[in-house]
């Protein structure tokens, strides 16, 4: 039998994405961001993003099909975020993906996006996704998971307890003026400079840490910790404090990763979402990983952030494994949990 | 056949129209029903019915809501390769006044409505929102809490291709905080 082909629609926050995937292998992957839009107001603004994902949905489908060549009568299946996410934002998404839906006579299937970012990995790696402990660091979200089958068994080991670790980047770059969104600004000023040279705080770190919240992050810590050092040292170091700052996040985010990995006796890390594209974390995570033994798997950067092609994998994973599609009427939710993978 | 719908008001609309005559349609109150009620809809509507031409009211109307029912209709028409033609939603409520002269509003939510003037039946300049007190009404009467007609908006000629927002997204950018 051939692989079926599957569309997914994700438009959770401030992108417009469509991807098109056979089987597991990637066909086309359009991203139409309003990020510009967005950047004079220092954060996304919901109903600006809902208007521009309106705008480019249809020029977003039509690309995508066009680079994948293929027609919409060739599409075996629809795959859309069904949330986490904006909620005026993802209606938009899952209008467009019910018309489709219902315009081919296929079926569909309501996803969550956490779940999506985790298995866009099946596009890159060959190996199967599970068992394996998940990272999971967005602007919007933080959590360490475990996943024992991706299209239905996730377990939640942790999250943050105040801002995700893509909020903390934008704030901090806000602070030090290198504009919306903050990750990328980090990232690259973070090269020139030295990470040991500030002792920045490691949230949730202490013993008593350890032993009652292990898997759980706190970033506002370290945001003030940073606000301050800045405030007292006014000609401070600018790529000096990008980097150690970058380095107190990437250094807990990996430190509780591997104790999840520890803990549970399972060997295998995914890092994704969003920070996963950050370079420091990237090259930490194979160093450490390394030593523990943990095989590492982090998508390509450019499947890191927010895409269709992640949904369309879930989908197609979604299709492989059997699954009964979402029904066509269903409410998306701002609030999804992760342990719900399909609504 | 054609395929109607609206989702501007509280009320999700859909209808399919053959030969001038309504022959199926359905609705859902609700003002934040239109996710879920809109394609349940339309999954009834179109069994055995083959459609032709999509219609979908713009607005103006709570953001939401309407943007669901575009979204869903240009995708629906793209589907199907068949032609989507976009109208104004109040003048699809017009055709329920049997007055010459009048003035049709929606709620706009914050305490004001969307609104636009008819005389002769026919719309006079562009929508706009405002308080109801705020209208000078011209000693024309004022028709609030009406619904889209669905047979109506096959007769309308008016093209609109963007969603009709009257309003800026809320924000204040930084630099000017």
């Amino acid at each position: 039998m051939n692989q079926p082909i599957v569309l997914g629609i994700e438009t959770s926050c401030d992108e417009t994405a469509v991807g098109i995937v056979r089987g597991r292998t990637l066909l086309a992957n359009v991203i139409a961001s309003s990020v510009e839009e967005h950047a004079r107001f220092g954060g996304v603004v919901p109903e600006i993003a809902s208007r521009a994902h309106l705008e480019a949905m249809q020029p977003t489908i039509m690309q995508a099909l066009k680079i994948a060549n293929i027609s919409l009568r060739d599409v075996d299946a629809i795959a859309v975020t069904a949330g986490p996410g904006l909620v005026g934002a993802l209606l938009v998404g899952v209008g467009a993906a019910t018309g489709l839906a219902l315009g081919l006579d296929k079926p569909m299937y309501a996803l969550n996006h956490l779940a999506a970012h985790i298995s866009v990995d099946f596009l890159t790696h060959a190996a199967p996704i599970e068992p394996t402990i998940a990272l999971l660091v967005s602007g919007g979200h933080s959590s360490l998971l475990q996943v024992n089958e991706i299209t239905d068994s996730i377990v939640k080991l942790g999250a943050t307890m105040d801002d995700a670790a893509g909020e903390a980047f934008d704030k901090i770059a806000r602070v030090m003026k290198l504009g919306f969104p903050g990750g990328p600004a980090i990232d690259a000023l973070a090269h020139k400079g030295d990470e040991t040279a500030i002792d920045f705080p490691r949230g949730l770190t202490t013993a008593n840490d350890w032993r009652t919240r292990p898997f759980d992050f706190s970033f506002s810590g370290l945001k003030t910790a940073v606000a301050r050092y800045i405030e007292a040292t006014p000609d401070y170091a600018k790529a000096n404090v990008a980097a150690s700052f970058q380095e107190a996040i990437v250094d807990v985010l990996l430190l509780k990763s591997l104790a999840a990995c520890k803990a549970t006796g399972i060997d295998s890390l995914i890092i994704a979402g969003g920070v996963a594209a950050n370079s420091r974390l990237r090259t930490l995570a194979q160093a450490r990983c390394e030593k523990a033994g943990v095989r590492l798997r982090i998508p390509a950067p450019a499947l890191c952030t927010d895409n269709g092609a992640m949904v369309a994998a879930l989908g197609s994973l979604m299709v492989a494994a059997g699954r009964t599609p979402s029904p066509i009427a269903f409410d998306a939710d701002s609030s999804l949990p992760v342990t719900t993978i399909n609504i | 056949m054609i395929l109607a719908i609206d989702t501007s008001t509280s009320r999700t609309s859909v209808g399919v129209i053959d030969e001038g005559v309504l022959v199926w349609s359905g609705y859902r109150d609700g003002a934040t029903a239109h996710g879920r009620a809109l394609p349940a809809l339309i999954q009834e509507a179109i069994i055995g019915r083959p459609i032709a031409e999509v219609i979908v009211g713009m607005g103006p109307g709570p953001f939401t809501g309407l943007r669901i029912g575009i979204a869903c209709a240009r995708a629906f028409a793209l589907a199907r390769e068949i032609p989507l033609r976009g109208v104004c939603s109040l003048d699809a409520i017009a055709p329920h006044v049997s007055s010459k002269d009048f003035i049709i509003t929606v709620d706009a939510r914050r305490k004001e409505v969307y609104w636009a003037r008819y005389k002769n039946g026919v719309r006079v300049g562009t929508p706009a929102v405002n308080f109801l007190s705020a209208i000078d009404s011209e000693g024309s009467e004022i028709f609030s809490d009406l619904y889209p007609d669905l047979l109506a908006m096959v007769a309308l000629t008016d093209i609109v291709t963007e969603p009709i927002y009257l309003r800026h997204p809320d924000a204040v950018a930084t630099v000017n905080r």
